[in-house]
């Protein structure tokens, strides 16, 4: 425990030291601004590109559009820059053998598993966080009368499926030596879980769910009951993989 | 009992069978020279002993303590200085002590005083530069005093000298030098030198095994040859020395060079005195009368050859 907490703090001091958290918290907040902002601007960005013989006529934008740019931006470069930014979890310390000294202190590697994945998932939460109350406020602000349902839990639905991803990482991370080893086993993972989505009745339990049918919950076309068993699964399995993380981390020689 | 103990430790990686049964006894409060060739397997036995590498077959003992593989019970009393020594370059050398101490479970109040103490002895107390800026020899003194932090029974070098210039060198010798009433040292090098300096038990690996093995000045006087160093005052004396009658035996081998006749005498019975006895019965006074003392190099090559 004592050795839990003092790397986590260790890794929290690193991230902030290494810029990586303020590269993600940026990241986030950017897209945070920019969700709504896009929604009530693509409109009159078109409109002004339009010669006079074309007319096109836009729907009024709503809030929809806004969190439509949300859960977009989140799903994809969000979660592609929060796994590149991580991939190296293990492997930098490993190749460079920091980790030696620590472990020879009597640091358990329990303990640097269940820290490193702690950290990574406090910074998916707060960068998350962040930009999720930007959009809200936002929204609420340039779009005061739209009216959304569902958007807490699609919310959590998305923050969840960030830490199951966070999980196949650290998982990827403690299976081979390198990042790019981590970066395609993850990949590789997410495409067969997309692949794996083509099973109609495999989609009420596959994690990717999460991540997919945001929009569908806000607008009420998704019931958020229909979700509950991938939360679900999607948890129990990112327990798994942090175990086997531990598991075979434990069995590796260094 | 010895505090580190190693029985009967087979280590293999591939095809290349690095360790073939090897046995290791260090005793408490010495300076143990761990010898080898590049790639003789130093490395792989000290990880085995820190619970980084899984052995093939065997044992590895720490105060009495079995060592287990993937878990680090037993490195509470081990301080492990790594051949290249890595830190966290984004911290400076007090934060990286904080950080060991509260690992190895610490009181706060402790480690400062203690981290104060160590970074005055290896000579970084003033410095606040990040350890990213530290040049390697100021990385091995930081992994010093990180070594030494937890008053650790055994210390564990891993070539701590080799590139270092030879004012690092003597540096990081003097400071184990200094650590050594508190603590047990076991120290891999290829510089024969530097275990002449310091250490008084000496252990060389060869082909998997320990070739060579105990106290310094009892292994030269196991080895010690019956060789005799003469210089004469002229090349004449030599010359008439060397063609004594009393010398052609079989078991006396004779070479000169110039006014200095080197003798090597097989023969047990024979010794110094036979020689001395010859000199004053020819009225020969001779400049100089050395015994060869075997280098630590030459019983080096013989043990691997």
């Amino acid at each position: 425990m004592k050795g839990y907490l003092a790397f986590l703090k260790k890794e929290i001091y690193e991230y902030a030291k290494t810029y990586k958290l303020l590269i993600m918290l940026s990241v986030f907040a950017i897209f945070g601004i920019t969700n709504p902002l896009m929604a009530k601007l693509l409109p009159e960005i078109l409109e002004s590109l339009m010669t006079d013989g074309i007319v096109i006529t836009l729907p009024e934008p709503t809030a929809y559009d806004a969190w439509t740019q949300f859960f977009k931006n989140a799903t994809q470069m969000g979660l592609i820059v929060m796994a590149i930014l991580f991939s190296g979890v293990l492997s930098s310390e490993l190749s460079k053998g920091t980790l030696i000294n620590l472990l020879t202190k009597g640091l358990s590697r329990t303990a640097v598993i269940l820290s490193k994945y702690t950290c990574m998932a406090l910074v998916w939460t707060a960068s998350i966080a962040l930009c999720f109350g930007l959009t809200y406020v936002y929204t609420l602000y340039l779009f005061p009368k739209d009216e959304t349902s569902n958007l807490m839990f699609s919310a959590f639905c998305l923050w969840q499926f960030g830490l199951f991803l966070l999980a196949v990482l650290l998982f990827s991370a403690a299976l081979t030596k390198s990042s790019y080893g981590c970066l395609l086993i993850t990949g590789i993972f997410i495409v067969a879980c997309m692949i794996f989505n083509i099973i109609p009745s495999a989609h009420k339990y596959n994690p990717i769910s999460l991540a997919s049918d945001n929009m569908g919950l806000i607008m009420n076309s998704v019931k958020a009951s229909s979700i509950y068993g991938a939360v679900l699964v999607s948890f129990i399995l990112s327990l798994i993989f942090v175990l086997l993380s531990v598991i075979i981390f434990k069995k590796k020689q260094l | 009992m010895g505090i580190l103990e190693v029985k009967q430790l087979y280590k293999r990686f591939g095809n290349r069978e690095v360790l073939k049964g090897l046995d290791m006894d260090v005793p408490e409060h010495s300076i143990f020279g761990f010898v080898g060739k590049n790639g003789a397997g130093k490395t792989t036995t000290m990880k085995i002993i820190l619970g980084l590498l899984k052995p093939d077959s065997g044992s590895v003992t720490v105060c009495g303590e079995e060592v287990r593989y993937g878990e680090t019970k037993t490195n509470r009393n081990i301080g492990f200085l790594p051949d290249i020594p890595e830190f966290y370059g984004y911290m400076n050398p007090r934060e990286y002590l904080m950080l060991c101490g509260e690992i190895t479970g610490l009181p706060k109040e402790k480690i400062k005083s203690k981290s104060a103490e160590l970074l005055e002895l290896v000579g970084l107390k003033d410095e606040k530069r990040k350890i990213g800026g530290f040049s390697r020899g100021m990385k091995q003194r930081l992994g010093i005093a990180q070594a030494l932090l937890n008053e650790p029974k055994l210390l564990i070098c891993d070539e701590p000298t080799s590139a270092l210039d030879p004012i690092g060198r003597k540096e990081i010798l003097d400071i184990l030098l200094a650590a050594k009433g508190n603590t047990t040292i076991v120290f891999s090098t290829h510089i024969l030198s530097d275990v002449e300096r310091i250490c008084d038990r000496i252990a060389v690996l060869h082909d998997g095994k320990l070739a060579l093995c105990g106290t310094i000045s009892e292994i030269k006087k196991r080895r010690r040859h019956n060789g005799f160093i003469i210089e004469f005052e002229n090349e004449n004396e030599a010359i008439l020395f060397e063609n004594a009658k009393e010398l052609k035996q079989p078991s006396i081998s004779l070479s000169r060079d110039g006014n200095t006749v080197s003798v090597f005498l097989q023969d047990h019975e024979m010794d110094g005195n036979f020689l001395l006895n010859m000199l004053s019965q020819m009225h020969f006074l001779p400049l100089k009368f050395e015994v060869m003392e075997p280098t630590l190099e030459s019983m080096f090559l013989e043990a691997v050859r």
